[in-house]
């Protein structure tokens, strides 16, 4: 086991188990962008404030990570083949998610200091 | 070694004829890398349209630019495909499909599918 966490049965179950919660989570936002067509500011802050609707988003958003995770790293590891261009590939995709998960709960954890 | 054995190391995949279970397959990986790269993206839309009505409305003129709008409708195919393959992709894990004959046709269920969706969300966005 030289890289934990980066093959074998885990990433393969977590990247299933996140497509149908990302899958289920879409149609619901669908479902919601359609009964609020046109969606205004205040139903859409309102929307995301309401605290299963936050907890779920913020879910979705772990799911999401995780999940393009698994699948650019699959794709760097068929494609980079030396190790230092995997190191660097994978350190600058790991950085871009953290990045883009913290800035997003940032987002939704603000919604209630409006 | 045989002189004429100059079979290539590496599969090109403009040369080679690739079935259309293949192509469903690749398009899952270019979709995914696609919706991998409009992440921070969305991130910050999601940020600027939760700020004050100010930022929503400026989130809603950025996603009226034609750019933004050219991006959109590729990221939109992106996610139905990734969609409506990963359900086969799904359905396979559980051997369904799995064979030669049905696999082809699911793979051309899948075009024949996300194209429908594809169609019908542009019509539900745009008109």
């Amino acid at each position: 086991m030289s890289s934990p966490g980066l093959q074998g049965l885990r990433p393969w179950i977590i990247q299933r188990v996140s497509a149908v919660f990302i899958a289920v989570f879409i149609l619901y936002l669908c479902l919601v962008l359609v009964i609020n067509n046109p969606l205004n500011e205040s139903d859409w802050s309102t929307w995301v404030a309401t605290p299963y609707n936050n907890i779920l988003l913020g879910l979705f958003l772990i799911a999401v990570l995780w999940h393009a995770w698994i699948g650019v790293r699959d794709i760097v590891l068929d494609y980079v083949p030396n190790v230092v261009g995997r190191l660097v590939v994978l350190t600058l995709v790991a950085c871009t998610l953290t990045g883009s998960g913290l800035w997003g709960f940032k987002a939704l954890f603000m919604v209630f200091f409006k | 070694m045989a002189v004429s054995d100059n079979r290539p190391y590496y599969l090109n995949l403009v040369k080679i004829h690739l079935p259309v279970t293949g192509f469903v397959s690749i398009f899952q990986r270019i979709s995914g890398l696609l919706l991998f790269f409009s992440i921070p993206f969305s991130v910050y839309l999601l940020d600027l349209s939760l700020q004050n009505s100010t930022g929503f409305q400026q989130a809603q003129s950025i996603l009226q630019t034609p750019f933004v709008q050219l991006v959109s409708l590729i990221l939109l195919w992106s996610i139905v495909h990734h969609l409506v393959a990963g359900i086969r992709f799904l359905l396979i894990d559980f051997d369904i499909g799995l064979e030669k004959k049905p696999a082809n046709l699911f793979a051309w269920l899948v075009f024949l599918i996300e194209a429908i969706l594809f169609v019908l969300l542009c019509v539900g966005i745009y008109l």
